[in-house]
């Protein structure tokens, strides 16, 4: 019997985790995964614009395989894309909601940073708002972003950030001034709405 | 399993609840360009901050947890502990829960709160990282408590409190006294060196107006004297507490107020506390032989800070 001294957040990252696969752009399939996607349905996955440049990209199961996928929808300045990909047979991941959480609240990414596969790297919520004064985005600070105090690399990008009960509450996106930004999932629900 | 995830459910709310709490005392300070600080509310009408981040000390104001912008007023500041301490109008939000931060050891889960804007608070989390006694910072301030954690100090956070999971206060963080870890000045220090702010609008230091530079004893004076070094008087202001009382270069203060120096540390450890226009004694070693000398303890000019 484990105790939550022990086990952590463990189990709400192996929940999660069956649910990430990496991403690579165009047609043919890369084991090296230039970052993460998540599966939001049987073949949708959500991922960042700023990972999926081509109009093709290749999705890596956690079992390794290769699936070819097709961007359907992108929005750049939202950082956020959708890849379809039949057969690629990845569980969904749960969408949880950001809003129900508070500042201190724990959270968790799930990524490829400097290429590990799913590593899970665990902090706490900020704030889920357009960004502070003084925290500088080109602009793209007056979107609600989730931020958070979780150390994210080169690699996350796509990924989930999740909570306590390994529920995604966003899709992340970058690092500013060292705290990860994530797009909110109620934003990701929007952006998908009329695909299926 | 359904145990974990309630256990660790709870614990993820327990964190927000100690956010919350000491969110509720926490304000952003306005005073320098582009990003506010974090200010905690630590007795009514006085708000406390990191020195570092004052830019001006006019035209400051607050943001209160309720989103009301409100004017303070610059009370005292010190370089040496990076603490500044700001006036605002009585009774505008709850004043802060202090703990003890000697109960904190290395591991016990901590947060950083801050306060940037009309938002809520802002947390980072992380644990202690190591404890200790007073140290000396490079600032030059004495510090009671030697308080690391491993915590992301970021842009603003300089200034906001070192909350534990029950959501006490157990000091400020300041983000520029370390970089390799967020360094919390303790509720001890705080205390402190606000009180001594309030009184005179700054920390006074003591000063004997005298350089020196530590030294060893010869074995013979050692056993003689019991003290093994003391400090060697190189030069003697004109019209400084030393030349006053008499101290001449070659003496070796070996004791003040009976602690013994064998460092320059120890001084400034005695002039550092509430010292300034009291009288000293001072243990002198004078041709080998031991006096005793009485210092009228001078102030040190602010201008050297």
């Amino acid at each position: 019997m484990t105790t939550m001294s022990t086990a952590f957040l463990s189990d709400a990252a192996e929940r999660l985790r069956a649910s990430v696969v990496g991403i690579a752009n165009g047609r043919r399939g890369r084991r090296a995964a230039g970052g993460a996607a998540i599966a939001w349905s049987s073949d949708l996955f959500v991922t960042s614009a700023h990972v999926v440049t081509a109009s093709h990209a290749t999705i890596v199961t956690p079992d390794g395989r290769a699936v070819p996928g097709e961007v359907v929808r992108r929005d750049a300045e939202r950082d956020i894309a959708v890849v379809r990909a039949a057969g690629a047979g990845v569980p969904a991941a749960v969408a949880g909601d950001p809003y129900a959480l508070r500042s201190g609240s724990l959270v968790f990414a799930v990524g490829h940073p400097f290429g590990v596969r799913d590593a899970v790297s665990v902090g706490v919520l900020q704030a889920v708002s357009p960004l502070p004064r003084g925290y500088g985005l080109n602009g793209h600070g007056s979107f609600v972003w989730i931020q958070a105090d979780v150390r994210l690399a080169p690699g996350n990008s796509g990924g989930p950030v999740g909570d306590a009960q390994g529920r995604v509450i966003g899709v992340a996106a970058m690092v500013v001034s060292g705290m990860a930004l994530a797009v909110p999932v109620p934003d990701v629900e929007r952006f998908l709405s009329g695909l299926t | 399993m359904t145990d974990d995830r309630t256990t660790l459910a709870m614990l993820s709310e327990q964190l927000a609840d100690a956010v919350a709490t000491a969110g509720a005392a926490l304000v952003a300070v306005h005073a320098r360009p582009r990003l506010p600080s974090t200010g905690v509310h630590w007795k009514d009408g006085l708000v406390v901050t990191t020195e570092g981040t004052i830019r001006r000390e006019d035209d400051i104001a607050v943001t209160l947890p309720d989103g009301r912008h409100i004017p303070a007023t610059l009370a005292g500041r010190d370089r040496g502990t990076d603490l500044a301490v700001l006036r605002i109008a009585s009774g505008s939000l709850p004043v802060a829960t202090l703990g003890d931060p000697a109960t904190l050891r290395p591991g016990h889960l901590v947060l950083a709160l801050a306060r940037l804007d009309e938002g809520g608070p802002r947390a980072a989390f992380g644990a202690v990282s190591a404890t200790g006694g007073k140290w000396r910072c490079w600032k030059g301030g004495e510090i009671d408590r030697w308080l690391q954690s491993d915590l992301e100090i970021y842009p603003g956070f300089g200034g906001g409190p070192l909350v534990d999971a029950a959501g006490r206060i157990h000091g400020v963080n300041s983000g520029g006294l370390s970089r390799a870890l967020a360094t919390t000045i303790p509720v001890a220090t705080v205390n402190r060196v606000m009180a001594q702010l309030l009184e005179r609008g700054y920390v006074a230091r003591g000063w004997i107006g005298a350089a020196m530079q530590p030294v060893q004893l010869d074995p013979t004076s050692r056993q003689r004297l019991k003290h093994d070094g003391g400090l060697l008087l190189l030069s003697v202001e004109p019209d400084a507490p030393a030349s006053r009382a008499g101290l001449l270069i070659g003496d070796v203060i070996v004791a003040i107020d009976g602690h013994s120096l064998d460092g320059v540390d120890q001084l400034l450890d005695v002039l550092g506390g509430d010292v300034v226009g009291k009288t000293l004694r001072l243990e002198v070693v004078r041709a080998g032989q031991p006096v005793s000398v009485d210092v009228v303890i001078g102030e040190r000019s602010r201008r050297a800070r």
